[in-house]
């Protein structure tokens, strides 16, 4: 589906002379300076590459934006994509076939009706949205059209809020799925106060119990039902209690150990009491834990500290206590030099993670120190940075590109700390990644999730979703995940694979239009940062459009120019393949210092293909020296079997027939022999194959000084010299499982011992 | 990565038990019994996994095995006859947290207790279930249970059994929701362990069959079987039971069988000629009650009066003089 008129080719008229034409080129590629009127500068010009051509309006399009925010969803999905929500409608209420096709078509309208709203601004819940672009609809459609669409949209399955792909898509985005694990962390947060809670309660209640206080006639009065509680005397039962129990007074160290746990646990201000607990004063509120700061961030966390350490110790006491293993002349020492030294890093994950929002545009050199310094400090800190522009213009000045190396040099920084979870990517991939974005939110540790947003370029006329996918699909801003939790090595923890088509220096896609003849062309093309650069008023300098009439075999597409040795360009320079308003096919060529600036994004985009183990040099370089070497060491091989061979033939010549011997079939030397006739020998020793024993006992019942239990309680001779070849094949005849093996008699003056090898026999 | 401070210290101060730690009083089953073998194996697994007897409860009925727990020194419950199941359940009901076993006979299990039998696999609460089939009731002196054979001669059918015997496999597989189905016998104690084991890392109703000697009432009964390994099909699979080489030398009769496939696990259950050993079906997927009912929040007493004060004050009737004043409460 395409949003414009058809992707055709300007019309040709003729040019000036092919030599003055290519020095005008090559003297705008190598000076950026247009001479002659066969150049035309873009600036004014609304060009886009032409491979967004069929892209002008999105509205039409069915794709991941817009996406709800979906409120409490069972399935623990935070978001939806509009289109995948109305899919399940469908699913639902649409029967298959031509029965259910009014019904769907009514509802994809209804679908398009709704991207509209949204994309000119509308807000609210789905529901609401669903029902106004319904009534919308029915303007054209009646009364039976708004009922049909209404129906349908009180068959949705989740609700939330819609929002498009805009400005602020990766703060809502990543706010809302941090609100969903906070609130996943808060659930076993109260699960497990309450269950040391409840188990500190209950020891202290059965301490009651058997206390003196807890035998008194009242408290054993209110222990039974006021309807038997005339048919008791509980005085007596007190005296009698009294008298029986056991004194089992908890020790007064122990009592405020408890009480003191019980008393830190119920104050907690981290987590919001759960529903149905009894409101907190005003002074108790929870902390705050979103900032728009890491300064802001360490001081509220170390303000914090002192609490956390407390409840942490807390929750060990308990802990121990609960299960019964708190032992005082161990554990005292160390509950007393308890610190902020003690804390693990998955202590600190039971607590809530600090979000920290940050514009990329707005970090400094001294922000951006501190936002390293927190994530290097193990903290619990999820940071969002924000990339608004990644074609800024570099503090140098004109001629001189820092494309994206604020937020890139961040995250590639960070991944040097090691244990930091990375996610970078483009608004427009951040609904694809919504598993990795939960996956870094969950991490133990800090995270750092670096998004261009696309939204505020301040000099391009592409929506906001085209512009970061096309950063994404240029390289311009590449998206890789980092996870430290996903093994210990760098193919497990680094991945490349969300971009297109990882494994070539830029995508590849198919580019189709008609010629002059209205004939169709179907081409290959590049998609390369000079395409995403071409959409940039502020570089228009940089391009010279080049009518048809003087397009020649010099111009080749900047990939082709870029894969070329320096020394082999020669006159040729590069083009990009855009179109303008009218979806009309033009050449673009590009001045040496931009093609300066793709060859570097390219060999960027290299060193993190050698990152994800993509064309990686080492393992390419041990590859040709471990082939080499196979290839050395065969041929050796080769070569040693020819000489063989030739010796063979000469021996044959010689004596005749070659003897062949099997490996096996031949007498074994006499030291084998030996060996395995040594094996083979019987044992005259009674033996038991202890692994079968069944553990019956009949043994042990005939001598327990012979026969004894091994440490998985099966049967052994313990003893032989303890009992009497008679006990043996007596033990033998009743073993129920035959594992007792008699052998021979080892004292030969033993009363009836012929009777007894007889009986002996079946079980050697 | 790091693990928290409590963990820290409940490592630091880990007890490890030997076999003694779990042995509770002293066996009363005859000589040569198989339930002896079934004890050992149990306790072996509870060493060797280093469970804490604080946290191991064993429920049984009524017969020769279901004095299981006086053997174990742990908590124990000697419950009533065909009753053990519900009994589990209400255990791991409030206490989740707590390991249950359950040991039942053939007559405990399969005749008095069937209908909580089928029930209880088909909530697949996390129990592991022993039935140790001996294929009589001996505690009573010899009177004929489900899974005697027919013909069988005993103080009830002193003519012999008229019916087929019941097969526990067969019928636990054909229940819903079965989710571990195993079948072991107490001459063979390594393959025994390794079942007994499997079945308590199950999560689940873990159902093994152990079928054992009585020495007393049915003493040549299992004989063909002790004296020709192949009459026992050992199931084996890299998911399953894997055989030691000294145990693949004796018992040569194996067959791979893959524990997810329960169309051929029927098809085991039911060979008559054999005995099958071995894991026949096993499917994790299959949620547990506990889960799908238990709210996970504890339950203090206060609570629990309150809700039974809800539900039994919802069919109070009220003096009349009094209905204004508990409806307004």
């Amino acid at each position: 589906m395409t949003g414009g008129p058809p992707l055709t080719c300007e019309s040709q008229t003729i040019g000036p002379e092919p030599a003055a034409t290519l020095q005008g080129q090559a003297v705008f590629h190598l000076t950026g300076s247009r001479s002659g009127d066969e150049l035309e500068s873009i600036e004014g010009g609304t060009f886009r590459p032409a491979l967004l051509a069929g892209y002008r309006d999105l509205s039409r399009l069915r794709y991941d934006y817009p996406v709800v925010l979906v409120e409490s969803a069972a399935d623990g999905a935070f978001v939806r994509s509009l289109s995948s929500i109305v899919d399940d409608v469908l699913q639902e209420v649409a029967p298959p076939g031509m029965e259910g096709e009014r019904l769907r078509r009514q509802v994809l309208r209804l679908e398009c009706e709704l991207r509209s709203l949204v994309r000119d601004g509308a807000k609210g819940m789905l529901s609401d949205l669903w029902e106004k672009a319904a009534a919308s609809l029915a303007v054209d459609g009646g009364e039976s059209v708004e009922q049909i669409l209404s129906h349908t949209g009180a068959r949705l399955s989740v609700d939330g809020e819609v929002i498009d792909c805009d400005h602020e898509v990766p703060s809502r985005l990543v706010a809302h799925a941090w609100r969903t694990t906070q609130q996943q962390k808060a659930r076993r947060f109260h699960d497990e106060v309450n269950r040391l809670l409840q188990a500190l309660s209950d020891i202290l209640r059965a301490a009651f119990i058997h206390s003196e206080g807890g035998r008194r006639p009242e408290s054993l009065q209110a222990g039974v039902g006021d309807l038997h509680r005339d048919d008791f005397d509980f005085d007596v039962m007190s005296r009698l209690l009294g008298k029986s129990a056991p004194a089992d007074e908890l020790p007064v160290a122990r009592r405020e150990r408890i009480e003191w746990a019980i008393d830190v646990l119920k104050r907690q201000r981290f987590f919001e009491p759960p529903a149905g607990t009894s409101l907190v004063q005003a002074a108790e509120l929870p902390y705050e834990y979103r900032f728009s700061s890491c300064a802001e961030t360490m001081t509220a966390f170390g303000e914090r500290l002192s609490e956390l350490v407390e409840f942490v110790k807390a929750m060990s006491m308990a802990a121990l206590e609960a299960d019964g293993r708190y032992l005082e002349a161990k554990h005292d020492p160390f509950f007393d030099a308890f610190g902020e030294h003690a804390l693990t890093l998955e202590d600190l994950a039971l607590f809530p993670d600090y979000l920290v929002c940050i514009d990329a545009g707005d970090t400094d050199a001294a922000e951006s120190a501190v936002v390293t310094e927190v994530l290097s400090s193990d903290l619990p800190v999820k940071v969002l940075v924000q990339t608004e522009d990644v074609l800024e213009e570099s503090s140098l000045g004109a001629g001189h590109f820092g494309f994206g190396m604020r937020s890139m040099q961040l995250a590639s920084t960070v991944m040097g700390l090691h244990d930091v979870f990375i996610l970078q990517t483009t608004s427009s991939n951040l609904y694809q990644l919504r598993g990795q974005l939960l996956t870094g939110l969950e991490y133990a540790g800090p995270a750092l999730f670096s998004i261009f947003s696309g939204s505020a370029s301040p000099a391009s006329d592409l929506p906001p979703y085209l512009t970061s996918a096309a950063a994404m699909e240029s390289r311009a801003f590449v998206a890789f995940t980092y996870d430290p939790a996903a093994g210990p090595d760098l193919a497990s923890r680094f991945s490349l694979e969300d971009n297109p088509q990882p494994e070539f220096d830029w995508p590849i896609e198919d580019l189709e239009y008609a010629d002059e003849a209205l004939q169709r062309v179907k081409e290959q093309v590049a998609f390369t940062i000079v395409d995403f650069i071409v959409c940039d008023r502020r570089y228009a300098r940089h391009f010279a459009r080049i009518p048809r009439s003087q397009w020649n075999e010099n111009m080749i597409p900047v990939d082709e120019w870029l894969s070329l040795d320096p020394s082999d360009v020669g006159q040729r320079v590069p083009h990009v393949n855009v179109v303008d308003e009218h979806n009309v096919l033009h050449r673009l060529i590009v001045d040496a210092k931009l093609m300066q600036a793709a060859r570097r994004c390219r060999e960027i985009w290299h060193g993190l293909q050698e990152l994800g183990g993509i064309h990686n040099s080492h393992a390419e370089r041990l590859l040709a020296r471990e082939k080499a070497a196979w290839e050395e060491e065969k041929q050796r091989e080769l070569e040693s079997l020819r000489a063989e061979a030739a010796a063979t033939a000469v021996v044959e010549g010689a004596v005749g027939a070659p003897q062949v011997t099997v490996a096996g079939e031949g007498a074994p030397g006499p030291e084998l022999a030996v060996e395995e006739a040594a094996e083979e020998a019987p044992s005259d020793d009674p033996w038991i194959e202890t692994k079968r024993c069944s553990t019956c006992n009949e043994c042990t019942l005939i001598n327990d000084r012979m026969f004894a239990y091994d440490e998985n309680k099966q049967a052994y001779f313990k003893d032989l010299d303890a009992g009497t070849f008679r006990e043996i094949v007596e033990a033998a005849e009743v073993c129920q499982v035959a594992v007792i093996h008699p052998g021979k008699p080892r004292n030969p003056n033993e009363p009836g011992l012929e009777e007894l090898i007889e009986r002996a026999k079946p079980f050697q | 990565m790091t693990i928290p401070v409590t963990q820290c210290l409940m490592r630091f101060d880990e007890e490890h038990h030997s076999l003694e730690d779990y042995q509770g009083g002293v066996q009363r089953w005859c000589n040569g019994c198989g339930d002896n073998a079934i004890l050992t194996a149990v306790q072996r697994l509870c060493r060797d996994e280093g469970l804490s007897p604080e946290r191991m409860v064993f429920v049984s009925g009524i017969g020769c095995s279901s004095r299981f727990p006086h053997y174990m020194s742990t908590y124990g419950f000697h419950g009533i006859h065909g009753r053990a199941f519900p009994i589990a359940e209400g255990v791991k009901m409030a206490r989740p947290d707590l390991h249950v076993f359950v040991n039942t006979g053939d007559g405990d299990c399969c005749s008095i207790g069937a209908a909580h039998w089928i029930h209880a696999i088909r909530y697949n609460m996390n129990l592991t279930v022993l039935l140790h089939d001996n294929f009589v009731y001996g505690l009573t002196k010899k009177q004929a249970s489900p899974t005697s054979p027919k013909g069988l001669k005993s103080n009830t059918t002193p003519r012999g059994a008229d019916l087929e015997a019941l097969n526990p496999i067969s019928v636990t597989l054909g229940v819903q929701n079965a989710s571990f189905v195993a079948q072991a016998v107490d001459w063979i104690p390594e393959v025994l362990y390794d079942i007994v084991a499997a079945a308590y890392r199950h999560k689940g109703f873990s159902f093994v069959r152990i079928i054992q000697r009585c020495p007393e009432f049915l003493p040549k009964m299992l004989e063909p079987w002790l004296q020709d390994p192949s009459k026992t099909l050992l199931l084996t699979h890299e998911n399953g039971v894997q055989l030691s080489p000294d145990m693949a030398r004796i018992y040569k009769n194996q067959r791979e069988h893959d524990p997810l496939d329960i169309d051929r696990a029927r098809e085991i259950a039911s060979s008559d000629d054999v005995i099958p050993v071995g894991i026949l079906y096993r499917n994790p997927d299959i949620p547990c009650y506990e889960d799908l009912r238990g709210s996970g929040q504890p339950r203090p007493a206060e609570r629990i009066r309150a809700g039974l004060e809800a539900e039994l004050d919802a069919f109070t009737v009220w003096p009349d003089d009094s209905t204004a004043k508990h409806a307004a409460a």
